[in-house]
């Protein structure tokens, strides 16, 4: 995957790390004040990574639909404190359970947003390398996953055959839900069929013998991979520190 | 190996591939071969696409069940459930649940979600959660108890998870509706399901490489 951003040429462990420390500090805890400041750390960070506008909308659109309904949940299931304000069945929404609501819309935005920014960036392949040559997990796996990752292009014309076929045959014209679920299953048929053959060309060409392996493209660590691990690091242990310093820590462990 | 007979295009198929050698019959059972990598590799991707069709549908389908009764939108978890049974009762490995789940999650988190990078969490304490079961009965029962088992130990295992990262300070009533929705989803869609797949998918000739593929092949 290529872009004219920055965050385009980081090492895709780099950005592994970076958002994994970022979530670990945020998840820790459930106050509105790390996640805000979180949030606004990022919110400086996000444009410098050079991800196009309409990338950006289109791909986290997700997290900013899910970020309401989630602390809707909270606001009405929440651990209720404070003044009640509405009581319905076992719905509570009270000053505590808005309190945690808040919190949760930041909590959700705050890790939600940098990782859909550092993930949709992330080139499969250079991540099979990075994960097998970098951080040295089992090869045959790392590799293995990364060949049935590439099938996946192949899965919309295989699909699009098998509607065809279907049509022809006269089995395409009632019952969509059925059909999709049908197709569905031909389509992992048809996939796993091809999986067995990648299989045996693979052996064929003596992957997953013992001999020394050798990488076509080498994964490297550079200055920017560092920077990118500091920021993540930075921001998680800025949130935690003013949320510690302001008396708002609220640990998610008892 | 007994070969199937000629009855159909169906038969021919499991024949012709069954014979396929595989490169030594001295390894342990318990080491993956090629071919076990890569079709578990094809399942979690597949599993993964899936995900990311539910993490979008899912929204819709349980918000409905969260306003009857709050805890119960994770019977509809179960459908991120599913990779690892599915994975583990086709190739039959040890760590093959703990693989497909992880590698369906990768696939999630990349594709871009709103859980990040605790998609990678939950792929691993999920795939955990039907590993351990796999492992009890020491990876020889493959059998349809043991898979609705796994498919529940994945449901507490989400449970667990959502309940610790995503709803921290809930109340009593939702902890226990949303575990034993979890519970009773994982076992219903990811354990039951997963069996069913498993059987219709034998009897394509799709597995015959693979001790789950050739029990059922030989008794149609």
């Amino acid at each position: 995957m290529s872009g004219p951003g920055v965050v385009y040429r980081v090492n895709p462990v780099a950005k592994l790390a970076a958002a994994l420390l970022l979530s670990a500090c945020l998840v820790l805890t459930v106050d509105w004040v790390s996640s805000a400041v979180a949030l606004t750390l990022e919110i400086a960070v996000l444009p410098l990574a050079g991800l196009p506008a309409r990338t950006f909308w289109l791909r986290t659109a997700a997290v900013w639909i899910a970020a309401p309904l989630t602390a809707v949940t909270i606001a009405l299931y929440g651990q209720p404190s404070g003044r009640v304000y509405a009581e319905f069945l076992f719905a509570r929404v009270s000053d505590g359970s808005i309190e945690l609501a808040i919190a949760t819309l930041l909590r959700v935005l705050a890790i939600g947003l940098p990782a859909v920014v550092l993930f949709v960036t992330i080139d499969p392949t250079d991540l099979a390398d990075g994960l097998s040559q970098l951080l040295h997990l089992p090869s045959r796996f790392v590799l293995g996953a990364l060949a049935a990752l590439r099938l996946v292009g192949l899965f919309a014309d295989d699909w699009r055959s098998l509607a065809l076929a279907r049509r022809a045959r006269g089995v395409a014209d009632s019952g969509r839900i059925r059909r999709l679920a049908g197709q569905a299953f031909a389509l992992l048929v048809l996939s796993l069929r091809r999986g067995n053959k990648l299989a045996t060309a693979m052996e064929a060409r003596g992957f997953g013998s013992s001999a020394h392996r050798t990488w076509a493209r080498q994964s490297r660590w550079r200055g920017r991979d560092w920077v990118m691990v500091v920021i993540g690091a930075a921001i998680g242990a800025v949130a935690v520190a003013a949320s510690v310093s302001t008396g708002q820590w609220n640990s998610i462990v008892g | 190996m007994k070969p199937v007979p000629f009855h159909n295009e169906r038969a021919r198929t499991v024949t012709t591939t069954s014979i396929t050698p595989t490169p030594s019959t001295t390894r342990s059972r318990f080491r993956w071969r090629v071919v076990d990598i890569v079709v578990a590799s094809v399942v979690g991707v597949a599993s993964g696409l899936l995900f990311v069709v539910w993490n979008i549908a899912s929204t819709p389908v349980t918000d409905p069940l969260k306003a009857l009764l709050p805890g119960l939108q994770a019977l509809g978890g179960g459908f991120w459930l599913f990779a690892g049974v599915l994975t583990a009762l086709i190739v039959r490995k040890p760590g093959a649940a703990l693989y497909g789940e992880l590698l369906a999650a990768v696939v999630s988190a990349l594709v871009g979600n709103q859980w990040g990078f605790l998609t990678l969490l939950s792929g691993l304490t999920q795939g955990l959660g039907a590993e351990l079961v796999f492992a009890l009965f020491l990876y020889l029962n493959w059998r349809f108890g043991v898979a609705i088992l796994a498919g529940a130990g994945a449901g507490l295992a989400m449970a667990i998870t959502d309940l610790t990262v995503w709803y921290p300070g809930s109340d009593a009533p939702f902890i226990t509706i949303y575990t034993i929705a979890g519970v009773v989803g994982g076992a219903l869609i990811a354990g039951l399901l997963s069996w069913l797949a498993v059987r219709g998918l034998a009897k394509t000739g799709a597995l015959s490489r693979f001790a789950a593929g050739r029990e059922i092949a030989q008794r149609v």
